[in-house]
């Protein structure tokens, strides 16, 4: 029974985990940005949707749509007036990494000052689980947020495979002078890169308002995440990043099957180390030689 | 345009140099607080109370020339209380720096015994704080003293004789397992389970089915910061109905807000605000600058900061300078302070006795009174 407790507790952070990570990876896979920003992204979702639902009573699809919009421009100012002038001067990774990483500062502390420091929780009988057998619990989120996490693969999928602005941003990813030979604008498919990744990563910061709370400093955790499920799904790849978001979240909970609390985290890296020295494309990924 | 930019920048550059000019005609002291991160909200108490503090030393000119407060950050981290401790003695140079999380404390105190500065605690509980030399000194009770008051409570008068322990893996968290293994045992209880988490840890549902197996009569909590809520709150979500059990990080306003912490039983000291002038002074500013209810946190932190005051200023009628080596002295020569809370005596080793109380959370800030 232990073990299928700790499965579905996987599968439920498998779920955010996934909803988060697959934001940055199309983000990256589009448009080769580093954008360690994505946290910040995640922590403005997940405030504004706090601060409407839960302090101003605002109806809950109201204040996710309100999070929606809050992340989306997030992003689309990122890759405006920070991304884009930068590599105008065609800087590199470095300088794009730092002033990421510096916004991500900056909005930690705007948060901090504008929210609170202290930790912020969305209170809803969602998150209270039920004993549906003798020892297992299951609370309604967990259902919730793992058919969200499917929904929104599924609505990707269909706008990147389906919709031209979904394969122009494949494209991007493949040969940004293609696309300009078709007639579109990179810099533009760059932007709807920002603001659909932005937005996806509001599903995962919501569901994480009502289970383990908000602090201004949630973006870092976020972002570690989001890399690690990137790499082990593969650079690139969405599907890849929601498979290993899911991977990761299984494999941090089934830990305390067998291991002490204290090394759950660390399996995270276990596996990420794995998939670096024995699977570096991850589960997706197109494997590539050096030159 | 442009030029009248660059005469208002020069202006503006100007009146900072001649704003630091004057500043260095202050006496400084320090404080390395966690101010960003996920135990920032803690730090703002800190700073806060101190300010208050140094607001009154400054009304109430107790010193000869202005106080002021260096806050450093030390994200609750020993590597980063360990860089901001060096900037505070070697180039700010300041002879007192507040400080406060046991691992920070810990990581700090050499360098303060080296540089002869006083280093001062109002928020770490951790055991070893006691041992950490001359230079090092608590006004908090360490946690010793607060499981000697609860776990005879629980164990004794409520009956829970059962406890699982929830601990985080720094030197706070290990101070406590220690402490419970003898306190547990000693009041005719069992520790059922030990389950230690790494600071990182956000996410405590497998946690929770861990604690349902151990089927205890209590869970302790001996974490802090955000951490200390996410416990609570996902204990409470995955099914762990028992009694919580906590130290003095139960006291944080956050929690107080937080509906799953509610029938919690933590120990705190005894900061009674209402009982002299001072305290009700300190609660009502506290309150126009934060908006929240004082807790003991903020007695210790202005305590901290006013021992200092007290002490700088016994100095100074004396023709002595401000140093740590005469700060010391100077303590050991008169070691009791009237203070909010009200007398407070420091012993031998640094360290404060103060009476400890069992409060429950009940949604009001401070909590109701147990015992």
């Amino acid at each position: 029974m232990v073990f299928l407790q700790l499965f579905l507790n996987g599968l439920q952070l498998g779920a955010i985990y996934a909803l988060t990570a697959v934001g940055f990876s199309l983000i990256f896979g589009s448009t080769k940005i580093f954008h360690v920003a994505h946290g910040s992204a995640f922590a403005i979702g997940g405030y504004i949707y706090w601060w409407l639902a839960s302090k101003l009573n605002v109806p809950w699809p109201l204040a996710a749509l309100a999070a929606v919009v809050a992340a989306s421009v997030f992003g689309l100012f990122m890759e405006r007036f920070i991304y884009r002038p930068i590599q105008r001067h065609e800087a590199s990774f470095f300088t794009v990494f730092i002033a990421a990483f510096g916004v991500s500062l900056v909005i930690q502390n705007l948060i901090g000052t504008v929210f609170g420091r202290g930790m912020e929780t969305v209170s809803t009988p969602l998150s209270r689980s039920v004993e549906i057998m003798d020892g297992l619990f299951v609370a309604p989120v967990a259902a919730i947020s793992i058919g969200v996490a499917i929904l929104v693969f599924l609505a990707l999928s269909y706008f990147l495979e389906r919709t031209h602005v979904g394969i122009a941003m494949r494209a991007l990813s493949q040969n940004p002078d293609l696309v300009r030979v078709f007639g579109l604008d990179p810099g533009r498919v760059a932007q709807w890169a920002f603001v659909v990744g932005s937005a996806v990563v509001v599903p995962g910061a919501i569901f994480t308002a009502m289970t383990a709370g908000l602090n201004p400093a949630i973006g870092t955790h976020v972002m570690l995440v989001s890399l690690a499920a990137t790499i082990v799904g593969g650079i690139g790849s969405v599907r890849g990043a929601a498979a290993g978001g899911m991977l990761l979240g299984l494999a941090e909970n089934l830990a305390y099957w067998k291991l002490d609390p204290q090394w759950s985290e660390a399996v995270t890296f276990v596996v990420l180390f794995a998939f670096i020295i024995f699977r570096p494309s991850g589960f997706f990924g197109s494997p590539t030689t050096a030159k | 345009m442009l030029k009248s930019r660059i005469a208002a920048a020069a202006i503006a550059g100007s009146l900072v140099w001649v704003g630091s000019a004057l500043a260095q005609d202050t006496i400084k002291v320090g404080a390395n607080l966690p101010m960003s991160g996920p135990n920032a909200e803690l730090g703002e108490i800190f700073s806060q109370a101190a300010s208050i503090a140094v607001k009154h030393i400054n009304a109430d000119k107790m010193l000869s020339k202005p106080l002021e407060l260096a806050i450093e950050d030390s994200l609750a981290t020993p590597q980063g209380g360990v860089v901001a401790m060096n900037k505070l003695v070697s180039v700010t140079k300041v002879p007192y720096v507040l400080s406060a999380y046991t691992a920070v404390s810990k990581a700090i105190a050499p360098i303060g015994d080296r540089a002869k500065v006083v280093s001062i605690n109002g928020g770490a509980v951790g055991p070893d704080l006691a041992q950490l030399g001359d230079y090092f000194w608590n006004v908090i009770p360490l946690v010793n003293f607060e499981a000697e008051v609860l776990i005879p409570f629980v164990v004794k008068e409520k009956g829970l004789k059962n406890i699982a322990l929830i601990f985080v893996d720094d030197p706070l968290g290990e101070a406590v397992q220690k402490v419970l293994r003898v306190e547990v045992p000693k009041a005719g209880g069992k520790l059922v389970g030990e389950l230690q988490v790494q600071r990182s840890t956000q996410q405590f549902a497998s946690i929770a089915a861990k604690v349902r197996e151990l089927k205890p009569d209590a869970v302790y909590i001996a974490s802090f910061g955000d951490q200390e809520n996410q416990i609570i709150k996902q204990l409470r979500d995955n099914g762990v109905t028992q009694q919580l059990l906590s130290y003095s990080a139960m006291s944080t306003p956050s929690i107080a807000a937080l509906p799953e912490a509610k029938g919690g039983w933590y120990t705190v000291q005894s900061a009674d605000f209402n009982s002299s002038a001072l305290g009700q002074r300190v609660a009502k500013e506290y309150k126009e600058l934060s908006g929240k209810g004082a807790n003991a946190y903020v007695a210790n932190y202005y305590n901290a900061i006013m021992v200092f005051g007290i002490l700088a200023q016994q100095l100074e009628k004396a023709g002595k300078p401000i140093t740590g080596p005469n700060l010391l002295e100077q303590r050991r020569a008169s070691p009791t302070f009237d203070l909010v809370g009200g007398k407070m005596t420091f012993q031998a080793n640094g360290t404060v006795a103060a009476p400890v109380q069992i409060r429950e959370v009940d949604g009001t800030g401070p909590g109701k009174l147990i015992k």
